[in-house]
């Protein structure tokens, strides 16, 4: 039996050596293609095909006709937010409109994650004792699941048990229960989203200062230049692009934020674009939950877009 | 003159600021990493504070324990089948990981060390499927493993509710940061080790399992360690592929979000529940640190 079957491979394997090297190169990339292919390349393509339906609420399919941009058009306009848990966009009521509360909570929680990841990585770069037990502490928020990163934080704001509910609510900065609010909880998922993310961010940043030729701040360290102009002269700048791949990560990642909110507030109170897909998909809307994935996609891309050119500028200059 | 200007209490301390900046130095780092490790730490204390707190005495508690009711992580076990959940979180998982590295492997290979044209755009490609949103894949992914797709007039095989209908988009989403980390440890492998095996008759795709694998060990251990992490977290797909009954495959995220619903009230027993479903992964981030931060820094650079 183990014969017949060397036999039978053993061609096949004559023929991968003699493939010349193109040819093997594409032979071991084709079955991640091919994988990838039915699981994510197709999967976009029908997306963007769905978005151009319309939605059939009473067929066996949930698919329509086609009917091009039209559901693009209406939810830009505001024509869709009858049909939708909560507004893609109206100025109206931010803190209820999909598209306002996720760059609300994404531009925060970049902003000031990445200065407490930035110094996060500063301290953890030095030598001290124990510095390995430190790291693994640090990592330790990133890594758990998401559903208990979400778990955690609705049960610290749990007005009956929490110490900080009252006064916080005293202070007048949360209403007496946050969970229920959407303003006080987009201000709890911005923290939950900045808690768990300065780790990551903070680990991109040590791999650009390890990377640091240590000459430079020897020269700096003889012409007498002070710590803070050490930071700003030579760290800074060297670690500038890893800053910027760390911070599109960071980014895309807050973009897409979910999990922590179905886990904690729920999505009727913090309604983030994707918790708008899902609960437009339930309602067997596939159509338009198609649409405002592929308008994240576009959102995500021209944020993208910004930092890119924010980089050159800054390169160049 | 400059004796006048630092007078007083505040002033000595400038003074004294000024004067042996590297102590200033020293402090500010102490008092940094000593804030960064209790904003860290403080959710995960809290939560086993909330936990063996008795519920009867939930409504009055502070941020230090009165009473220590460690049997509740064994109610919780016993009263719900959370093992269940946990237990198919790591199958699911470990599942992931094989097909990962046996196709990462393979793709990691080709962009390491085998030169051939567009080798470029083709890492591009995969970059691309990490920027998009894991909604951007939901409802065709949906519709082509719940059997709602047929092709040719055969419908495809109905996977909701089984581990294959995780592990499926599990592996879409990993493929493209383990084949990241696997193309930089391989490109590693230095030349002539792998010539040397080949002149002595092994294959083209011997010597990679042979030997440029067991070589990049740590690699590859690496880019398993991400890929489990990262499906043991994940929370989208988790909540969308099941009905959330353990016995229909449902993972850790059905097994916390569905005692949230069962018992409202329970708080220290959810708190019990959230720190059983960590200890897999503090187990994993205890032993592996040095790997994790290998991974994501090799992954994401990469990029």
């Amino acid at each position: 039996m183990r014969q017949k079957v060397q036999q039978a491979v053993s061609p096949v394997f004559l023929k991968i050596e003699q493939l010349d090297e193109d040819k093997y190169g594409y032979l071991l990339v084709a079955p991640v293609f091919l994988v990838l292919g039915v699981l994510a390349f197709y999967p976009l393509v029908r997306t963007f095909y769905f978005s151009l339906q319309d939605d059939d609420l009473t067929g066996v399919h949930p698919i329509g006709e086609f009917v091009g941009i039209e559901n693009y058009v209406q939810i830009l306009s505001g024509d869709a937010n009858a049909i939708l848990t909560s507004p893609f966009f109206d100025l109206q009521a931010p803190f209820s409109s999909a598209l306002i509360v996720t760059l609300l909570i994404t531009g925060v929680s970049v902003a000031i994650g990445t200065v407490l990841g930035l110094g996060m990585a500063i301290i953890l770069n030095k030598e001290f004792k124990g510095r390995r037990y430190a790291r693994t502490i640090v990592i330790l928020p990133w890594s758990i699941p998401i559903v208990i990163q979400g778990m955690m934080f609705f049960l610290l704001f749990q007005p009956s048990l929490s110490p900080f509910v009252e006064p916080l609510a005293n202070l007048g900065i949360f209403s007496a229960n946050p969970l229920i609010s959407s303003q006080d909880s987009t201000i709890i998922i911005i923290l939950i989203d900045i808690w768990r993310k300065i780790p990551f961010i903070a680990l991109i940043i040590m791999a650009g200062i390890a990377s640091i030729d240590q000459n430079l701040y020897d020269v700096a360290e003889v012409a007498g230049a002070t710590k803070w102009q050490q930071f700003r002269l030579i760290t800074l700048p060297q670690i500038k692009p890893v800053l910027f791949i760390g911070m599109i990560f960071y980014t895309i990642s807050s973009m897409k934020i979910y999990g922590i909110v179905e886990a904690s507030a729920g999505c009727s109170t913090v309604p983030t674009l994707t918790c708008l897909v899902v609960q437009t998909f339930r309602q067997q809307r596939w159509a338009t939950a198609s649409a405002i994935a592929f308008l994240t996609a576009v959102v995500i891309g021209v944020i993208i877009m910004v930092y890119v050119v924010r980089f050159r500028e800054a390169d160049a200059s | 003159m400059s004796e006048q200007q630092y007078s007083g209490l505040t002033g000595r301390i400038v003074k004294y600021a000024i004067h042996n900046s590297t102590d200033v130095y020293r402090l500010g780092f102490w008092v940094g990493l000593v804030s960064f490790i209790m904003i860290t730490l403080f959710p995960f204390y809290w939560l086993l504070v909330l936990a063996v707190t008795p519920d009867n005495q939930l409504y009055q508690m502070g941020i230090v324990p009165e009473n220590f009711n460690v049997g509740v992580f064994l109610t919780v076990v016993q009263e719900y089948p959370l093992h269940h959940y946990i237990f198919n979180s790591i199958l699911i998982a470990t599942i992931t990981v094989i097909v990962c590295i046996t196709l990462g492997s393979l793709a990691g290979y080709a962009f390491g060390r085998v030169d051939f044209p567009g080798k470029g755009p083709l890492l591009l490609l995969l970059l691309v499927i990490s920027y998009f949103p894991g909604i951007a894949f939901l409802i065709p992914l949906f519709e082509l493993l719940t059997g709602s797709l047929s092709i040719l007039g055969t419908p495809t095989p109905d996977l909701y509710n089984t581990p294959w209908g995780m592990v499926f988009p599990f592996t879409m989403l990993s493929l493209p940061i383990t084949i990241f980390i696997l193309t930089t440890f391989y490109s590693q492998i230095p030349d002539g080790l792998e010539d040397a095996a080949r002149v002595e008759g092994t294959t083209r795709l011997g010597a990679l399992f042979r030997v440029i694998m067991p070589l990049s060990a740590p690699g590859v251990v690496t880019a398993a360690i991400i890929v489990f992490i990262g499906v043991y977290r994940e929370f989208f797909f988790s909540f969308i592929m099941t009905d959330g009954s353990p016995e229909n495959w449902a993972v850790l995220v059905y097994g916390i979000l569905n005692f949230q619903q069962q018992h409202t009230q329970m708080y220290n027993m959810m708190a019990a529940a959230s720190l059983i479903g960590i200890i897999p992964i503090a187990v994993l981030v205890i032993l592996a640190q040095e790997h994790i931060v290998r991974g994501l820094t090799a992954g994401g650079l990469k990029e």
